[in-house]
């Protein structure tokens, strides 16, 4: 697609206090961080030097030194400082200071710059017509979990499992934080397990920083059960929050069919029973059977019970 | 062709920026490099470079300097409303900038993201990565949804698309997330309710121009979401198998019951959630009052089982 010369004046006007603060900066790294080629870079370049104020002598012009690939601005005229933040790019970052608020809760001195910052990105014009819900259940270490990540270093967690219905002590190298349907993740390697898993944080109950990361993180492959469901549409939530694990799915009428790949039989199991009748097993047949007896016994309960 | 008339977009700005003074248009066709041609050229040039600044969001003020002849009118832009100031931020709320928009960057909002990313790492140089070590969020939303979502939102243009099957004319009024979910907050045939962005089907489109309806004056997106999440919240009595359901251990008051069993209250507001939650423990939990919970959980399994 050709820019526009608009869209190419502000790239090229943006260009400017960026590299004035960032001297020195390379092509390439231009290029990966405006999303345009090199060449488009270098072209852009090449017009500032014919732009500036009236007169246009040299000392009112834009002046850059632009060699081996190598960029500096030594006079950027009026272009010292960047663009006012577009109403997109604030609340982006008005939603990002909520998340962060959310995680910080166990540093009240830092919640409380965040807070300060949050009003001055809400007076420079951040819509109040946007909102961010928070989950409310972050947990107190993710800070400490994302410092680790940064220092390389292991940690000892106690993590009451959601899926097992258990507690269990384990050292992982922590490796990513992310947020997923609103639930902060980490994914780390299990040493106990030899295999990456995933964690959810406000589960982890107990976090301390333990060693450096071993070097060691062979991976184990996980072999996984293809499963078909028929989801009804009712219950089309699953298929919303499961989407990356998802291979394909088929519209019918009431219900949607569902190929997934389960490399956690035990998730699977519960997700099933407790979106009943909702979602129902088509293959394979063993666990189709075994979904059967288990709301079976369940329901046994409800009846033995007066 | 194109590169002149970008080069003179910039020095048109360049000169309405740095001026302290009102220019005229004769004084702009004479002085910012570009302008050529007869006056009725220049003048039509001029026109669309103003539109097109106006349209990328460049704010252009207009005054007229002789109240007597209405074409005598000067032009500048306000520093204020085109850039940031060097001081705006401190260094450490430069790196919670940073943090907040790092958090979108694979998101359906990540270009809005990479884009303030350049902005504050022009005030700031750069940020060492290591030290900014946030989250990321993922989602599966669609960003050229969320973006006419947010511009009709703006503007109040008219929204179209459809929804369970059927056809909607909507007036926008906000957009929140819940669960990682984004929503659309709108006015459709005189109530307010809320659209999952992920549900709507086809094509989300404008109808309409700017300014197509009125905000209503008693529409507050904050109290909506309050009137929302504020449903009545109904207990309900539980029995959880010794050294099992850790997750709600966690989270709520247990008595022991006897030997095998703790007993547990749960607040809910909506059936179907606390289902869900409470047959995830299959036969490790029994709920023993409302007995109207008790109803739909049998019902439910039966269903499940005769499926």
């Amino acid at each position: 697609m050709v820019d526009t010369a608009a869209i190419r004046a502000l790239r090229t006007m943006d260009l400017i206090p960026y590299i004035l603060e960032n001297p020195g900066v390379s092509i390439r790294s231009l290029s990966e961080r405006f999303s345009v080629t090199e060449k488009q870079i270098e072209s852009d370049l090449q017009l500032v030097f014919m732009c500036g104020l009236p007169g246009y002598t040299p000392y009112e012009l834009i002046d850059i030194i632009f060699e081996d690939g190598i960029v500096s601005v030594i006079d950027p005229q009026v272009l010292d400082k960047p663009r006012r933040f577009t109403k997109s790019e604030l609340i982006v970052i008005a939603l990002g200071l909520e998340i962060l608020i959310g995680i910080g809760s166990s540093n009240p001195e830092r919640n409380q710059k965040l807070k300060a910052l949050s009003e001055k990105i809400a007076k420079l014009g951040s819509s109040n017509s946007v909102s961010f819900t928070p989950s409310g259940n972050n947990s107190i270490y993710a800070e400490l979990i994302a410092e680790a990540i940064s220092k390389r270093k292991n940690i000892q967690i106690r993590y009451s499992s959601l899926v097992k219905d258990q507690i269990t002590d384990r050292e992982v190298a922590p490796q990513r934080l992310y947020f997923m349907n609103g639930n902060l993740y980490l994914s780390a390697f299990d040493y106990g397990k030899k295999a990456d898993r995933i964690f959810k944080v406000d589960l982890i109950k107990q976090c301390e920083i333990t060693g450096t990361k071993n070097s060691e993180a062979d991976e184990e492959t996980n072999e996984s059960l293809r499963v078909v469901l028929e989801v009804k549409k009712s219950h089309r939530n699953f298929i919303e929050r499961n989407s990356s694990i998802i291979s394909s799915v088929t519209e019918n009428k009431d219900s949607f069919n569902v190929n997934i790949d389960i490399s956690n039989i035990e998730w699977i199991r519960r997700s099933i029973l407790s979106n009943a009748p909702g979602i129902s097993v088509l293959s394979p047949d063993s666990l189709a059977n075994e979904m059967r007896q288990s709301a079976a016994s369940v329901l046994a309960l409800y009846q033995a019970e007066k | 062709m194109s590169s002149q008339k970008t080069e003179r977009l910039i020095n048109l700005t360049l000169a309405l920026l740095a001026t302290k003074r009102y220019l005229t248009k004769s004084e702009i066709f004479k002085n910012v490099t570009g302008y050529s041609g007869s006056a009725e050229t220049m003048e039509r040039m001029f026109e669309r470079d103003k539109d097109e600044l106006r349209s990328m969001g460049i704010e252009i003020d207009v005054k007229a300097l002789d109240p007597l002849f209405e074409d005598d009118q000067g032009y500048l832009i306000r520093s204020e409303t085109f850039q940031l100031k060097g001081n705006e931020f401190a260094k450490d709320e430069l790196l919670y900038l940073t943090m907040a928009a790092n958090l979108w960057q694979s998101t359906a909002l990540g270009n809005d993201s990479k884009a303030a990313l350049l902005k504050i790492q022009s005030l700031s140089g750069p940020i060492e990565s290591d030290v900014v070590n946030t989250p990321e969020i993922r989602d599966s939303e669609n960003s050229s949804m969320l973006a006419t979502a947010f511009d009709a939102i703006e503007y109040s243009k008219v929204l179209t698309f459809q929804y369970n099957g059927s056809d909607r004319v909507v007036e926008p009024l906000g957009m929140y997330t819940k669960t990682g979910f984004w929503y659309l907050v709108a006015k459709d045939e005189n109530s307010f309710k809320s659209f999952k962005l992920l549900r709507i089907e086809g094509k989300l489109a404008i109808s309409g121009k700017q300014n197509g309806f009125k905000k209503p004056e008693n529409f507050d997106l904050v109290q909506y979401l309050e009137k929302m999440n504020n449903e009545t919240v109904l207990l309900a009595e539980i029995l959880v198998r010794k050294e099992q359901a850790f997750a709600l251990r966690s989270k709520y008051v247990v008595s022991e019951f006897d030997d095998d069993w703790d007993l547990m209250v749960l607040p809910y507001s909506y059936e179907p959630e606390i289902i869900e939650t409470l047959l995830w423990y299959g036969e490790n939990l029994i709920v023993l009052k409302p007995e109207s919970l008790r109803k739909s959980i049998k019902y439910s399994l039966k269903e499940f089982i005769d499926g």
